[in-house]
């Protein structure tokens, strides 16, 4: 009798629980919102005490803002340049990432009401003497982030300009002179620059635009709530205490928020990409170019260097040996992007500063030796042993025997396999991308991050592409051919003399 | 060219075990025997391929001889070389160079020799041989019977006290072979010191001087071309003879 009482207890016990854990499911709402945390100080980045969790003056107000919206907040790690694209994809419902409202993304997205007001701060070396402003700047390579209101500013006022990832990498480019000057948003100025002694502000701040919050097209429901949100933590003070802790209020907020309290709707001029068709093409040819450079300055290093490699590793002392095995294994068995990553920022520190470019176009290289030397290897071992020994006959030594009888019929054999890793090379140069070359694949990411057109400049990227592999392909497989018949030819003949 | 008591071991196996004959300069010697009997190996002996581990060879003042260091035997089989030229039984000419500058790579980058005054030099040997007008042609245009000129003349041009030649018929038909042979034979008439290695006796019948029959690299008999194939001593050379000719 009691057991069958408790048995019915304890139903009725899993039922309540069972039917309160949905019940809190169902009541409990997500804010799911997207920014890119790498290098994202002081918006939103990696608490440098608590590795596994991010901080920064978004993260709190969007958890303000959340609980106004009585939802929790859930952030979710994104890329900066694909953060529309990814908005739109559905992978989070909004964007706060100090995002500027841009007539390209109007079309795109919605905006909520501005809760910041940010300006622009050009930084320089401390022992700078020419640039004192922006119009300085002609003629000099400048460093910012990727499609920003100071990118679209710079392209405006046609000043080159290299585009970073992360605006750490920028004030370190800076300050080992690849770049003349860095222009960036005041907060992060704050946090990566002011502290640095070896760098100083260049003029004061200049420049007005806004950060607003990114949702959806059709979200207006949604863009409601965000904007009454933003009104409230404004009017309660909860915004201006974040600020004020992150060292961001100023002037500028204050005017924003009383007109805000004031139930003004806050105006704000909303820059354009200026992008035009000839424009592009011309920086996508150049960035052509610069893939075509790095491509034929690494297959001469890997090839000069590939061929050392291979001596070293069949005809040197065992200590040379061992050492190029070394070599050939790590250049193999670690990546290229890892790679170039060690150059760019690794080398800097014991002195070693070389720009973008070059160590793009140096690591592509050591890393393509390690693969060209097995291929010479496999050549030296595919020339017969009699030619050896007839060039030994004939007086020669190892030296003149390998450089002028061996290493000529390596070189033929060995054409069509380099040809097709040339092929690859080619491709390969993408990885330039991860330390800002403005190459082929950097040129297609930030083109189409600023104006939306993947699909047509992916084509035309791919177009510049094969316009230039397809060739050296044909090359190869033409060579590969002869090749063949060569073989062919010279078994017959082996044949008939045996 | 003088060799005494030669041993050669290679995988194991007793390849020469003791050879010794004396090729005075200007003779030609003959040395036959069926496959295997270690002819091929005593000729790449001679041109220093192949370390020897008892004996001496000693061509004019070059002795190349068992127990130097590994670096006095390759310094001396260097020396030796430029004494005495080889001809491959399978040639291997340079497939990458013309024929002209197969023949005029060992002149100029081992001997010094300026250009023109090797290319004079090819240019003649060619025209002796009668190929004078594929000097620019590249070895595998060429049939068989011109290539093994082109490595003659290659070997020539060193001119080497001593000249090698490894199976020289292998390759040709019975009228090439007869050419070839005739081209010795203009060498023999200018004094050249000559060994070749052939299974064919015919082919060394009044060639050479000397005859030498090898069997499981020993020196069965050596003497006198025409003693040696009128009147054999031993028995085995007897049924060697019997069975090539």
């Amino acid at each position: 009798m009691s057991g069958e009482l408790s048995g019915r207890r304890a139903l009725v016990l899993f039922l309540c629980i069972a039917f309160s854990v949905a019940g809190c499911a169902q009541e409990e709402r997500v804010l799911r919102w997207g920014a890119d945390p790498s290098g994202g100080a002081p918006y939103v980045f990696t608490d440098p005490a608590h590795p596994d969790r991010y901080i920064g003056y978004e993260k709190e107000m969007v958890e303000a803002l959340a609980a106004r919206m009585g939802r929790r907040a859930v952030m979710v790690a994104t890329d900066w340049e694909g953060i529309v694209p990814a908005l739109e994809r559905g992978e989070f419902d909004i964007i706060v990432n100090g995002l500027e409202p841009t007539a390209d993304r109007a079309a795109r997205i919605l905006f909520s009401k501005p809760y910041y007001v940010f300006q622009l701060q050009l930084t320089v070396r401390r022992d700078e003497r020419v640039i004192n402003s922006l119009e300085d700047c002609r003629n000099r390579l400048v460093g910012t982030l990727g499609n920003t209101a100071a990118s679209r500013l710079l392209a405006q006022k046609g000043i080159r300009f290299r585009s970073y990832a992360e605006p750490g990498t920028a004030y370190r480019d800076l300050e080992l002179g690849r770049v003349d000057a860095v222009l960036m948003d005041v907060p992060m100025e704050i946090y990566y620059a002011r502290g640095n002694p070896r760098l100083r502000p260049a003029g004061p701040p200049f420049y007005r635009g806004v950060y607003v919050i990114g949702l959806r097209k059709g979200d207006e429901a949604l863009k409601a709530e965000v904007d009454a949100a933003i009104e409230a933590i404004m009017r309660d003070g909860t915004l201006e205490r974040i600020l004020r802790k992150w060292d961001l209020w100023d002037d500028a907020q204050a005017e924003l928020q009383a007109a805000v309290k004031r139930g003004e709707e806050p105006r704000y001029e909303m820059t354009a990409a200026t992008f035009n068709w000839t424009d592009a093409l011309a920086r996508l040819a150049r960035a052509a170019l610069i893939t075509v450079l790095l491509a034929f300055g690494a297959m001469f290093i890997a090839l000069s260097l590939g061929l050392s490699l291979a001596v070293g590793q069949s005809k040197g002392p065992s200590w040379l040996q061992a050492v190029c095995t070394v070599y050939i294994e790590f250049f193999r068995g670690t990546p290229v992007l890892v790679q170039l990553l060690f150059l760019y920022f690794g080398l800097p520190q014991i002195g070693i500063a070389l720009p973008g470019w070059l160590t793009a176009l140096v690591g592509l290289g050591l890393n393509y030796a390690a693969y060209e030397s097995q291929v010479y290897r496999a050549a030296f071992e595919a020339v017969p042993r009699g030619q050896w020994e007839a060039a030994y006959s004939l007086g020669m030594g190892p030296a003149l025997a390998f450089r002028r009888i061996i290493l000529p019929q390596a070189f033929r054999i060995a054409l069509p396999p380099v040809t097709n890793d040339f092929v690859s090379l080619f491709k390969d140069t993408s990885v330039a991308y991860a330390i800002s070359v403005w190459e082929l694949a950097t040129a297609y990411r930030e083109l189409a991050n600023a104006t939306g057109e993947f699909l047509l400049l992916g084509a035309i990227v791919s177009a510049f592409y094969l316009a230039m592999s397809l060739p050296l392909a044909h090359i190869a497989r033409r060579l590969e051919r002869r090749q063949q018949r060569r073989q062919a030819l010279q078994a017959l003949v082996v044949e008939a003399a045996t | 060219m003088r060799v005494e008591g030669l041993r050669k071991k290679a995988g194991g196996r007793q390849i020469l075990r003791g050879i010794s004959f004396e090729v005075p300069s200007g003779a030609t010697l003959g040395i036959i025997g069926a496959s295997g009997s270690g002819k091929t190996t005593l000729l790449r002996c001679l041109n220093g391929l192949e370390r020897i581990d008892d004996g001496f060879i000693e061509c004019g003042e070059v002795r190349l001889e068992a127990g130097l260091s590994e670096e006095e035997y390759r310094r001396r089989a260097k020396l030796l070389r430029r004494r005495v030229g080889l001809v491959f039984q399978h040639l291997h000419l340079f497939p990458h160079l013309t024929v002209m500058e197969n023949i005029v790579e060992a002149p100029i980058h081992v001997l010094g020799m300026k250009r023109e005054e090797a290319e004079r030099a090819a240019r003649e040997l060619l025209e002796e041989v009668e190929l004078q007008g594929l000097a620019d042609r590249y070895p595998e245009s060429l049939s068989g019977g011109e290539q093994q000129r082109v490595a003659i003349v290659r070997a020539l041009i060193m001119r080497p006290n001593v000249l090698l030649f490894d199976e020289p018929t292998s390759a040709l038909d019975p009228r090439r072979s007869a050419s070839v042979r005739a081209l010795l034979r203009r060498f023999v008439a200018q004094g050249h010191t000559m060994i070749i290695v052939s299974h064919a006796i015919r082919f060394l019948e009044d060639l050479a001087d000397q005859l030498l029959y090898m069997e499981s690299g020993e020196v069965i008999e050596y003497d006198r071309a025409t003693e040696l194939l009128q009147d054999p001593k031993d028995s085995r050379t007897r049924d060697f003879l019997r069975q090539a000719i």
